[in-house]
């Protein structure tokens, strides 16, 4: 029990840490205040993840249950008001400045997104484990919830953020199939989601078709949308077997790469700590998530398993999409590694969500 | 539950997958991606040494080295490119096409700088710099260029620089010379480039994703090329380039005694600092002037040599003992050889060798040629080192041609009569010499029988080259040979009615021979060789004006460079 605990903190610490290190490496060699206190920073919030992590593993995780549709809400009106009086930095408009940070909703959406669908799917009485989405027709099963999904999910991808907006999406796939709702019915929304993409591909911004198509092919611009993950699988590739050594990695410490200590900050740390650093650090991502999966299969409680799923569903989604983003495995999309890209609004939610990961197994022994 | 062991099955797989695609990406490629990090941040400038300097025989500079600027621009993208490019004519005040114009001839590869201008003043090179801050992009790189005091003052034996051709580039790539390299060409600068060249040295740097230099990774200094003195003596030289000027021909003196090149001047001369400037119209114009400033008269002009060849009769006749010293010609003023008849340019009456030689008499000649036979003609021609190269360092020298009966048997299948042997007696027909060759074989009678090999490098790198030097040949002359011809030569100057007489009232006893050679169409060509002083020659002189009229005029100009030396106490 305890076990479950200390190993999701320890292993969580050690990412945190990884992410520390690399952070203030690729910001070494950057001049200026700002980037000199950035690492600063990200310690000031890991500390503040924390501290939120120890709070919520001891807050009974049924509680959530009663506040799903005001989180559902809030999340909401907050990206309304990212819409209104969101910052725009770098093209998008994904921030709100709340006093002296910067806060992020898409990040916290994923969650909300998670706990609401948990909740929907399940029922509130605890003794009764049966699965509520066996029962459930098209329209309960999939319309509905599809239409709460695609709403946060349409405003995020809007922002623009495709990559949060994505991540949605598969975690409400994968969450139907696990619910139990007829593999008849997911494979028919399936297709008519298929339906509409050559529409939407119009709909969506020069950019981020530029992005896929450099995606199939990054040489078509090597200098403009391509250059990133040119740059990004160089400086992985280069770190060879031990790597370069911490602060000696000349594709993040010379800039060659763009934001190498946010979405690349996994190329960042793989050239400078080779094939042995990055095997580790996946391996320590998949330690979380396999933790995970064993915690959503010991609880009885459905909504317990469907939290604790959609969970570690949550993080393994975005450590794969993000790490393949990297080597170019998967398009560009602003997608952040957890726990190692800088960034208050994703290390505060991944350890808010592992608080919670860790408070099913705790209290699943109470049932 | 199956459905989540499904799930499980596929996260494993897709750590797997990042796992392989790691593995791919750090292991299987990672020496290539290494490769494209470095290519990224290192960049190679080259530092370069600067070429030997050329001495001449007192250590004075004649050329050296100055610090050129070069602008280079690095860029990333094209946009940004026209942007810096623009920025660049600006700030030099030159044409935005040019400029990008030059850009595009010089880029050779992304990481690179390019050059875009080269040469600009040191005003418009501190202007730049002082623009570093702004536009990193823009690099002045300070480039050693050669320098040319004197400008085109022994252009000839020097040489000019400029890029290496293929056919050069073909014979010396295993030398370690490279596309785009400086050479030499022509004079010393070819002949030892070798040692004069620079070696390249290089600053490896690591910059950043905008080509800002971040850290110096390694340094190697560029290697001086080693420092060539020549045997020239820079005054002499100047007062031959002075006499010479405005006219067309060359002048070479020698040191008859060793071969050392004093002076050397051909005119019309080039001025090599035209090279170090690309696209200089003034190279153009070098190349399609027909005078041909660009060759050296000295060693690679063939001209008939006229009278002078009758100190090669002279000498062929007394070796052969076909006349002796007392043996007297009366000249008419013409003669009849065959059914030819054979004019002298005046009437001399009675003629001994010496007077012969004093009046530069033909009937005496046509006589004596008659007497001792063609074939001995050609071998004593020979013997005093004309019609082959005379060793000299340079290259292109020409080889000269002294015609023989057997030669226009084999070659033209025509007979060689009388006539021809008239014609050879006085150095006309088929003769042809070097200017440099008639210097050395006139220096056979100021050295006393000796003919020597011209060189015109001292030393190498502080190393005296003298020993690896050919030695002078001892020829086979019976001494009351060169004592005759000698004093017939210092008639030539002495007598008040010597064809030189004009270099008597020099300060210094000359010794030496007018020569007026035909060349049809057009005017003659003008002859002097001498040496001076006579009794022991120091120096020995050949001037040759093409296309100059008579050998008179020749004189003047051998008068003026003796009496310049005499001044300047260099005798």
């Amino acid at each position: 029990m305890r076990n479950s605990y200390l190993t999701i903190l320890i292993t969580a610490l050690l990412i945190v840490s990884l992410g520390i290190i690399s952070i203030y490496s690729s910001t070494y060699q950057k001049e200026g205040k700002p980037w000199e206190d950035i690492y600063k920073r990200q310690i000031l919030w890991v500390i503040i993840g924390l501290i939120c992590f120890m709070f919520i593993s001891n807050l009974h995780y049924r509680r959530i249950w009663d506040w799903t549709y005001l989180l559902y809400a809030l999340g909401l009106f907050f990206l309304f008001l990212v819409f209104t009086l969101g910052l725009v930095r770098m093209g998008a408009q994904r921030w709100l400045k709340i006093a002296w940070f910067n806060f992020q909703p898409s990040e916290f959406l994923k969650l909300i997104i998670v706990i609401f669908l948990a909740r929907y799917f399940s029922s509130k009485s605890v003794s009764d484990i049966s699965i509520l989405s066996g029962k459930f027709g098209i329209t309960r099963g999939i319309i509905i919830p599809f239409i709460f999904v695609a709403i946060p999910a349409l405003m995020i991808i809007e922002q623009p953020d495709l990559g949060s907006g994505m991540i949605i999406i598969m975690l409400f796939l994968s969450l139907l199939y696990l619910t139990g709702v007829r593999l008849r019915y997911i494979t028919i929304f399936f297709i008519l989601a298929l339906l509409p993409l050559p529409f939407l591909w119009h709909l969506l911004h020069d950019y981020q078709k530029q992005r896929l198509l450099v995606f199939m092919n990054p040489n078509i611009d090597p200098l403009g949308a391509g250059y990133t993950v040119i740059q990004s699988k160089i400086a992985i590739g280069s770190g060879w077997f031990f790597g370069k050594g911490w602060l000696s990695g000349t594709q993040s410490q010379l800039h060659f790469l763009p934001e190498s200590h946010t979405d690349f900050i996994f190329a960042t740390f793989a050239e400078e700590w080779g094939f042995l650093g990055s095997v580790v650090l996946v391996s320590l991502y998949f330690v979380i998530v396999y933790k995970g999966f064993s915690i959503a299969q010991k609880t009885n409680d459905f909504f317990g398993k469907l939290l604790a799923f959609g969970i570690s569903l949550m993080f393994a989604i975005q450590v794969f999409v993000n790490i393949a983003m990297n080597m170019g495995l998967a398009p560009v999309v602003g997608v952040p590694l957890p726990l190692m890209s800088y960034g208050g609004s994703s290390v505060l939610c991944t350890f808010i969500a592992l608080g919670i990961l860790v408070n099913i197994d705790r209290t699943r022994a109470v049932f | 539950m199956n459905k989540v062991r499904i799930v499980l099955i596929v996260v494993v797989a897709l750590f797997i997958l990042l796992g392989l695609g790691l593995f791919n990406l750090q292991i299987i490629r990672g020496g290539k991606n290494r490769e494209l990090s470095n290519k990224n941040c290192i960049r190679l400038i080259p530092q370069l040494g600067s070429r030997g300097i050329i001495f001449d025989r007192t250590g004075t500079t004649i050329v050296d080295s100055r610090i050129s600027y070069d602008v280079m621009v690095t860029t990333l993208n094209s946009q940004e490119t026209d942007k810096i490019l623009s920025e660049v004519a600006r700030l030099l005040g030159a044409d935005f096409k040019n400029i990008k114009a030059a850009y595009k001839k010089n880029y050779l590869s992304p990481s690179l700088p390019v050059v875009v201008s080269r040469n600009i003043d040191l005003k418009k090179a501190i202007a730049l710099e002082e623009e570093r801050i702004d536009l990193p992009q823009i690099t002045v790189q300070p480039r050693p260029v050669r320098n040319y005091p004197y400008n085109s003052l022994g252009a000839h034996f020097i040489g000019y620089l400029n890029e290496i051709d293929r056919w050069r580039l073909t014979r010396l790539a295993d030398y370690g010379y490279k596309t785009k390299d400086i050479v030499g060409f022509g004079g010393v600068e070819e002949k030892y480039d070798y040692y004069l060249r620079q070696e390249e040295g290089g600053l490896s740097v690591e910059v950043d994703h905008r080509g800002r230099m971040s850290r110096t990774l390694g340094f190697e200094p560029g290697i001086n090329g080693k420092d060539i003195q020549l045997t020239v003596d820079l005054k002499v030289q100047k007062l031959v380039d002075k006499a010479l000027a405005g006219r067309k021909g060359c002048v070479v003196i020698m040191d008859p005694n060793s071969g050392e090149i004093i002076a050397m001047s051909s005119s019309p001369a080039f001025n090599p600092e035209a090279f170090v400037e690309k696209n200089n119209p003034l190279v153009a114009s070098y190349f399609k002037n027909s005078d041909a400033p660009l060759i050296n008269r000295a060693i690679s002009g063939v001209y008939p040599a006229g009278s002078i060849f009758k100190v090669i009769v002279a000498a062929a006749a007394l070796e052969t003992k076909k006349i002796n010293l007392s043996t007297t010609f009366v000249c008419p003023g013409k003669m009849l050889v065959g059914r030819g008849e054979f004019k002298c340019w005046s009437t001399h009456g009675p003629q001994n060798l010496i007077q012969a030689i004093t009046h530069s008499c033909n009937v005496f000649f046509y006589h004596t040629g008659l007497l001792v036979g063609p074939e001995a003609i050609h071998d004593c021609a020979l013997k005093f080192g004309l019609g082959r190269t005379t060793g000299f360092e340079l290259a292109n020298e020409s080889s000269g041609f002294i015609p023989s009966p057997m030669w226009r048997k084999v070659n033209k299948f025509k007979n060689w009569f009388d006539g021809d042997t008239a014609n050879l007696s006085i150095g006309q027909g088929d003769v042809q010499v070097t200017p440099l060759q008639v210097v050395r074989m006139i220096s056979v009678f100021a050295n006393g029988g000796y003919l020597v090999t011209p060189y015109i490098t001292k030393a190498v790198d502080n190393k005296d080259m003298s020993r690896y030097r050919k030695k002078s040949v001892k020829l086979k002359l019976n001494p009351q040979t060169i004592d005759a011809v000698r004093k017939g030569l210092r008639g030539v100057v002495s007598e008040a009615a010597g064809t030189a007489n004009v270099l008597s009232g020099v300060g210094v006893e000359v010794a030496g021979k007018t020569g007026t050679a035909q060349a049809p169409p057009g005017l003659a060509h003008a002859w002097f060789a001498g040496f001076f002083p006579y009794k022991e020659p120091k120096y020995a002189i050949c001037v040759f004006l093409e296309r100059g009229g008579p050998g008179y005029y020749s004189s003047v100009v051998a008068k003026e460079i003796i009496d310049g030396m005499v001044k300047e106490g260099l005798i």
